[in-house]
């Protein structure tokens, strides 16, 4: 595909006197979105049926119109979509898209005896980050180059620490954070993780740490509530802003996003929301259908990573100390996991658990007998379900946010190639990747601006 | 390769005995055995045992099956009961000990028991039904342990805690707490015998202070439920109520006191990791100044020159049979050790403090009576009733007596003979372990993988 790059000024009035068939002007910053017309595409709604040869109507960010008998608009900039799939916007409830990637402890632990671990040489931001919002700390640039793998949507989350605090749905579009929030405060994040050299340093004291900051929160709240309804003679409560983060988890109000890398968290973290009375979304899960009959009983909100290889402590295979047949079974084991969840029924959003390639995981979860159906409501409505914005994306329906992919080739295949994305009716174009090394090419570099440089294009060149 | 093999074997052979579960309705009967009660009975030298309920009904020479019970024929084998492990830390993880802190009160092994831990079905194959899981021994007081029993197949950690057992705690004494033999970590308060004694002295004073503020408030509670106040709702936000009273302010509630307290109230066992005699006594005196009780002292390796003591304090001893020198501290340790603190009344029990050792306990206990001349029967004690009596599960386990749990493992041949091995073990009346069908797993498994790599 030839595509224009971010042409200039001069290059954009030239296209302009061309006067092509069909030419879609460039929409300066901060302008309206322009209105978008794809045409005999295949849609795949995911709440509903697929619809052939159909049209799909964009304006103001928004899905306006499907469907075969949808009108064309005048003011629309037409793209043919024959031969093209159209799906929602994958959502990736647990990504690392702009995080900083946290840099490896060297060495590793080695002796044991409780032999300190080598000190790493940075140590990661403060794992302990309650007070803190997720988004705050996204780079915009690195996020939007998710969609390259058709994301449009992902919850952030920092790659390593115990308490991450509130965690944001957020729209792979614009330039700043902010702009991109779609619901700030979907939920407050923190992993069963363990630190080193700082409390808690161990599955016990993580638990322990829990419990009391839960207790602690509520108990806070309570202070300042009675302070406030008569603070004449009693002495202020202290302000602490992390128990203040934590006082709406402890009240029930907003859910906890809980990592639970273990199988055993998986109940772990139920005998917590059940001490506590907690609203629970329960993310990384790879070993669940392990525990069927849990799962089957109390239904968590799950999210199911699809990071089935994550970098090991000691290097990986063949690594010192390293199990090679319990490391090859574990990853074995977690690509089935998808699979095994489904014929029992089991309702999950899959994720990308910092996984380098999001596609790469779901499709292998498919190859290992995930349905490709459902592996597309796990990544679209399911977790738009879970993370409880439903209302407004997750499928292609009238009314809901333009976060829409175009694929040629069946979606979720490995010759499924993404042509084009719209965040917010926003038009994005993936950069045509060579066969060569994953992760290469595509999308915009880091510091580099974005906005609406590739939209232009000429309606006879996606007819291939 | 061998290993994962006997790994996946073992896991095969579990999956199909938890399918071959014993009808809890229906009657076992464990017949034609000769039976080590570790109890007045005796050794009973062809007897059957039937149970139901997962409990032991009925024990005697003769007993006989009613029709229709699952027979177990063990001619020619020893029944005993399963051996309990007063010092474990097998099925713990994300760690044995929350290190950072000199005191964690507040950690709980059982947020982190792991049932899917091979060991406890190693263990098992080893005879053993029950354990105490301990934190570890990285500060003064460590967390909160776990009475478990081993009951291999189930799902979750709860699962394996032994209902009834009363809590407990670990305390640890002198090098590991003072972090002697772990160089290279991050330094840490304390660094001496001193500095234990200290932190542990100082842990009760806090927490006698806030026994005090909370029994206050309790009292406040009281006071103004009686004069027609509003009644005590658990967390107060100290609002005026309707009553002449105010309600009082509830204090904040803290994890790490909750469960001092609990030992200042008596209500959870001290298991304290020690080497030396005089540290010993230190603990002795500390616990006598601040009002609480050591339930046992742990490893207690110079338990012998302070045997008396330990006696007149009444705690138990849980030692090794013949572990020494492996640090400094326990280089004066002597395998009379046992033997010695017994014969000073000393309640005193054999530990394994390993997964792996854990599986030929009762070859530990043998040694005593090589050791010191206890009697077998007295030996056998060590790792049977009197650990359940330190841990104060005798009323459960420890024994074979009607009422008792059925817990049992079946031996070869006498369990301190040295060509002896488990056949099976049974925790609550399912056998968990089954040599014979682990056997056939393992060839089953081997034949699966192509012959055995």
């Amino acid at each position: 595909m030839n595509k224009f790059p971010r042409p200039g000024l001069a290059a954009r009035a030239r296209c302009l006197s061309a006067a092509s068939l069909m030419l879609l002007a460039p929409v300066a910053h901060a302008a309206k979105t322009p209105v978008y017309a794809i045409t005999k595409a295949k849609v795949v709604t995911v709440s509903g049926a697929v619809i052939e040869n159909a049209t799909v109507v964009m304006r103001d960010g928004l899905l306006v119109d499907i469907g075969p008998a949808a009108v064309i608009p005048k003011d629309a900039r037409v793209i043919d979509g024959t031969g093209l799939t159209l799906t929602p916007g994958l959502i990736d409830a647990y990504s690392g898209a702009g995080m900083p990637t946290a840099p490896r402890p060297t060495g590793g632990g080695g002796g044991g005896g409780g032999a300190a671990a080598a000190v790493p040489a940075t140590p990661p931001a403060n794992p302990i980050n309650p007070a803190s919002s997720i988004y705050e700390r996204v780079r915009v640039a690195d996020a939007l180059r998710a969609r390259d793998s058709g994301i449009t949507t992902i919850v952030p989350i920092p790659r390593d620490g115990l308490v991450f605090g509130t965690a944001s749905v957020m729209n792979l579009v614009g330039e700043k954070s902010e702009g991109m929030v779609v619901m700030p405060n979907v939920a407050f994040a923190a992993s069963i993780a363990t630190l080193r050299q700082a409390y808690p340093g161990s599955l016990m004291g993580t638990m322990a740490y829990f419990r009391q900051t839960l207790m602690d929160a509520a108990y806070h709240r309570s202070e300042v509530a009675a302070y406030e309804k008569s603070p004449v003679g009693k002495k202020r409560p202290a302000f602490d802003p992390g128990l203040d983060a934590w006082a709406d988890v402890a009240a029930g109000k907003t859910p906890l996003l809980l990592q639970t890398p273990r199988v055993g968290d998986l109940r772990r973290a139920f005998a917590l929301g059940d001490e506590f009375k907690l609203k629970l979304i329960l993310a990384g899960n790879m070993r669940a259908s392990d525990d069927l009959g849990f799962v089957k009983s109390r239904k968590p909100a799950l999210l199911v990573s699809v990071n089935f290889d994550p970098a090991r402590a000691g290097g990986g295979f063949g690594g010192p100390g390293g199990d090679d047949d319990k490391e090859r079974a574990d990853i074995e084991s977690a690509e089935t996991n998808p699979a095994a969840l489904d014929k029992e029924g089991v309702k999950f959003a899959l994720v990308s658990g910092f996984a380098n390639d999001f596609l790469v995981g779901i499709r292998k979860a498919v190859e290992k007998g995930l349905p490709r159906d459902v592996a597309l409501r796990a990544v679209t409505l399911t977790p738009a379900e879970i993370l409880g914005v439903s209302d407004r994306m997750g499928s292609v329906e009238k009314g809901k946010i333009a976060n829409v992919v175009l694929w040629s080739g069946d979606p979720l295949t490995r010759d499924a190639k993404i042509k084009m994305v719209f965040v917010d009716g926003e038009l994005y174009e993936p950069e045509e990747k060579p066969a060569g090394p994953p992760g290469g090419g595509g999308g915009p570099r880091p510091g580099e601006e974005q906005g609406n440089a590739a939209t232009i294009r000429v309606q006879n060149e996606v007819k291939r | 390769m061998n290993r994962s093999i006997t790994l996946r074997a073992a896991f095969a052979a579990s999956a199909f005995l938890s399918t071959a579960v014993l009808a809890q309705d229906n009657v076992t009967a464990i017949t034609n055995a000769k039976i080590i009660t570790v109890s007045s009975a005796g050794i009973i030298e062809k007897g059957t045992i039937l149970i139901k309920g997962g409990k032991i009904t009925s024990v005697g020479a003769n007993v006989t099956a009613p029709a229709g019970a699952t027979v177990i024929d063990a001619a020619g084998r020893v029944v005993t009961p399963g051996l309990i492990d007063a010092h474990s830390h097998t099925a713990v993880e994300g760690g044995v000990n929350e290190c950072t802190n000199i005191v964690t009160a507040e950690v709980r092994v059982a947020d982190a028991l792991d049932p899917h831990d091979m060991n406890l079905y190693r263990q098992l194959a080893g005879g053993v039904t029950s354990a105490n899981v301990l934190h570890g021994s990285c500060n003064s007081i460590g967390g909160q342990n776990a009475t478990i029993k081993l009951r291999w197949g189930v799902p979750s950690g709860d699962e394996l805690l032994f209902k009834g057992a009363p809590p407990g705690i670990k305390f640890a004494l002198g090098e590991n707490p003072k972090r002697t033999n772990f160089g290279g970590g991050v330094r840490r308060y304390p660094a001496t015998r001193m500095g234990v004694e200290v932190t542990i002295r100082n842990a009760f004073l806090e927490a006698k202070a806030y026994k005090k503020e909370w029994d206050d408030y309790d009292a406040a509670v009281r006071t103004a439920a009686g004069s027609g106040g509003p009644i005590h709702s658990g967390r107060s936000a100290g609002a005026p109520g309707g009553g002449s009273m105010p309600r009082p302010q509830a204090p904040r509630k803290d994890l790490q006191m909750e469960a001092l307290k609990e030992i200042l109230e008596g209500k959870r066992l001290v298991h304290a990791h020690s080497y030396r005699a005089d540290e010993i006594l230190m603990l002795i005196d500390v616990a006598n100044e601040m009002g609480f009780k050591i339930a046992t002292f742990q490893h207690v390796l110079e338990g012998y020159k302070v045997a008396s003591e330990i006696a007149k304090h009444g705690a138990g001893g849980s030692t090794f049979s013949d572990w020494w020198a492996y640090k400094m501290e326990a280089y004066d340790a002597i395998p009379y050790n046992a033997a010695i603190m017994a014969s000073h009344g000393v309640v005193v029990s054999l530990n394994s403090d390993s997964d792996e050792l854990a599986r030929r306990l009762y070859w530990e206990a043998a040694k005593t009576v090589r050791y010191g001349g206890v009697t077998e029967e007295e030996a056998f004690k060590m790792v049977t009733i009197n650990p359940a009596k330190q841990l104060r599960i005798d009323k459960w386990v420890g024994s074979i007596e009607v009422g008792k749990d059925a817990d049992l493992a079946i031996f070869k041949s006498h369990p301190f003979a040295p060509d002896t091995r488990v056949e099976m073990t049974l925790v609550d009346g399912k056998v968990l372990f089954d040599r014979s069908k682990d056997v056939a797993a393992r060839t089953g498994v081997a034949a699966t993988l192509g012959g055995g790599q």
